[in-house]
């Protein structure tokens, strides 16, 4: 899942100020795509009220109108899903990650398109626990391969890529100890599939433009 | 140190007086809070374990237990109330767990014109009332309770059937015929649009009863024998592609713009869990400035359905839920907790937190309920008026 959260809503507010109009609408677009943290049909009508209420506080009526897209990120669902709900509208604003607020706003340039999202990376979602948590740093070089399945560079607080660092405590991180420490957990795994000898492997500072910008489909 | 004990009032007494220790009650209670004493022969009663199921009361031969809820002298003058109101000699009692709304209970009796009475399990209703009933010249009585497998209660569904038979069996005797009384069993069940479908697998995750399947290519389907109707899946679905026949969203917020426009100021709204009886909200005469919506379980309370009422102009809204410990649908507990305390975040943000309560106390504590509800009237009397704003 991209995890994504809500920006604050003073920051939207201050967003879509200039957007008021009576005849006109604000789009707010929600995204079904990577369904956790949602941000689909629900969300959208909740933000619509709060953004509504929020208004009100500032004495601006707004005129909302809400949908939701498939898989924001995708340009030719995103489009045909949205061109025929464009008319009237002054303002978009995208419930999905940053991903999908860039492609509305290609699709559609000669309308503002802001964010409701804070994205923030790549997570696993586990939801005994209701929680997200990075897992993976999309670098474009993967060495899970070698490090036990659990990626250093997303989940080592240092992003190291020859740990431990020697600030590993009880399995914690030292800078977070709500943290666990990702070279003590690669330690364990390699250990219990007795590959202890991976650790041994030094590697060279990584290259970090191998993540590259486009790939062909 | 002088302390001074004040005796709290409860929901569910023993009177010692009248108890003749036959563990009719101890027997029947489904939450394992009444035992009987080994040494002195006494029942006792904890009410920390009890869930004012009130299954006690309608079964003591002795009438040794007293309820504040749906006893005998507050049904049968709501009987007396409801004949005239409803002009009818047909008597219709729906447990609210499984009773769709009065047209659909009356259409699967087969019958328009009715004295609807809906409670918390049927299975708390005293044989009384169906004698009261009879000499209150009502010819029909017909019972709408869940299946057996699904009492929120455990036994209530059970012991109504009993209470049935013994009944019909009584009355053949007496001349009345047989089958005064009709028992039916029902299951509100999911409806599922499989359009808005996301394939998210909220519902699989949620569901207690394994009803929800995710099929591939990536829509849901849902085993609607396997459904309880708890309704948890239609609260965690983001994509509100779920709705829990009789409790639809649109017909929510409907009710949520009817009641606001009704009600007087401080206007307070409480959004409820069906299975939280309190005194205050159940003795039929509701104060003008507070109105309530039942809930099939308080964690369904829609924050956009809260967020209309704020628009709405009420000026304060309180979610009566259960506490964990006392939910009465599997894996649903705590639930309301977290989304209160999310939306809660957001409302901050535009100064509207404080307008918006939780209270988790349980029925078997009337008056701390009414404890709560004063003192958030209180506070939202203090914050002001929303429409004066």
């Amino acid at each position: 899942m991209i995890v994504t959260t809500l920006k604050p809503l003073d920051e939207v507010l201050d967003f879509i100020a200039s957007y008021s109009n009576p005849n006109s609408n604000i789009l707010i677009v929600g995204c079904d795509g990577c369904t956790t943290p949602p941000r689909g049909l629900r969300e959208a009508r909740t933000l619509r009220q709060l953004l509504e209420l929020g208004g009100k506080l500032r004495n601006t009526d707004f005129t909302f109108e809400t949908t939701t897209t498939a898989k924001q990120c995708d340009a030719y669902l995103t489009a045909s899903a949205l061109k025929p709900q464009m008319d009237n509208v002054v303002a978009v604003l995208s419930l999905a990650c940053g991903v999908g607020v860039n492609t509305v706003a290609d699709i559609f340039p000669d309308v503002p398109v802001f964010p409701a999202q804070n994205t923030h990376f790549f997570g696993m979602e586990e939801r005994e626990g209701a929680i997200l948590e990075q897992m993976c740093a999309g670098c474009g070089d993967c060495i899970l391969a070698e490090t036990g399945g659990i990626c250093p560079i997303a989940r080592c607080t240092k992003g190291l890529l020859n740990g431990a660092c020697g600030g590993s405590k009880e399995g914690k991180c030292e800078l977070d100890p709500a943290r666990d420490c990702a070279w003590n957990l690669i330690y364990d795994r390699l250990k219990i599939q007795g590959k202890l000898d991976l650790l041994k492997k030094f590697y060279p500072p990584k290259d970090y433009s191998l993540a590259g910008w486009r790939v062909t489909t | 140190m002088n302390e001074q004990v004040i005796e709290e009032r409860v929901a569910v007494k023993l009177n010692d007086d009248f108890c003749s220790s036959c563990s009719i009650c101890s027997s029947l209670c489904p939450f394992e809070a009444i035992k009987k004493e080994d040494e002195t022969n006494k029942i006792l009663l904890e009410i920390e374990k009890c869930q004012v199921c009130g299954l006690c009361y309608s079964t003591c031969p002795a009438k040794a237990i007293d309820t504040i809820y749906y006893d005998i002298g507050s049904l049968t003058s709501y009987l007396e109330r409801a004949k005239q109101e409803y002009d009818s000699d047909t008597l219709v009692i729906m447990c609210k767990g499984s009773a769709p709304d009065f047209a659909g209970v009356g259409e699967l009796f087969g019958v328009t014109k009715f004295i609807p009475l809906s409670v918390p399990c049927v299975g708390r209703i005293p044989e009384e009332i169906f004698l009261k009933a009879l000499v209150m010249g009502i010819k029909e009585i017909n019972i709408l309770a869940c299946d057996d497998d699904y009492c929120r209660f455990e036994k209530g569904s059970p012991i109504i059937e009993r209470k049935i038979l013994a009944l019909n069996l009584l009355w053949g005797q007496l001349g009345y015929g047989t089958e005064v009384i009709t028992l039916k069993r029902n299951t509100l069940k999911v409806k599922v649009d499989r359009d808005s479908c996301i394939a998210c697998g909220n519902c699989v995750f949620y569901c207690p009863y394994d009803a929800a399947k995710l099929d591939s290519p990536g829509s849901v389907s849902f085993d609607l024998d396997a459904c309880k109707g708890c309704g948890l899946c239609v609260a965690m679905c983001p994509a509100l592609a779920l709705e829990l026949e009789n409790w639809e969203r649109d017909s929510i917020s409907t009710l949520v713009s009817k009641l606001s426009s009704e009600m007087e100021q401080p206007k307070i709204l409480v959004f409820r869990c069906q299975w939280a009886v309190f005194p205050s909200l159940d003795n039929g005469q509701l104060a003008p400035n507070i109105r309530l919506i039942d809930l099939p379980c308080a964690a369904g309370v829609e924050p956009f359905h809260i967020l209309e009422a704020f628009q709405k102009g009420v000026d304060g809204i309180l979610i009566a839920a259960c506490a964990e410990d006392d939910c009465k649908l599997e894996k649903a507990g705590g639930k309301t907790e977290h989304l209160v305390e999310r939306l809660r975040e957001r409302l901050s943000q535009i100064g509207l937190q404080e307008r918006l309560h939780l209270c988790t106390v349980a029925p078997r504590y009337p008056e701390r309920f009414n404890r709560e509800l004063e003192q958030f009237i209180k506070k939202i009397e203090t914050i002001g008026l929303e429409e004066s704003k």
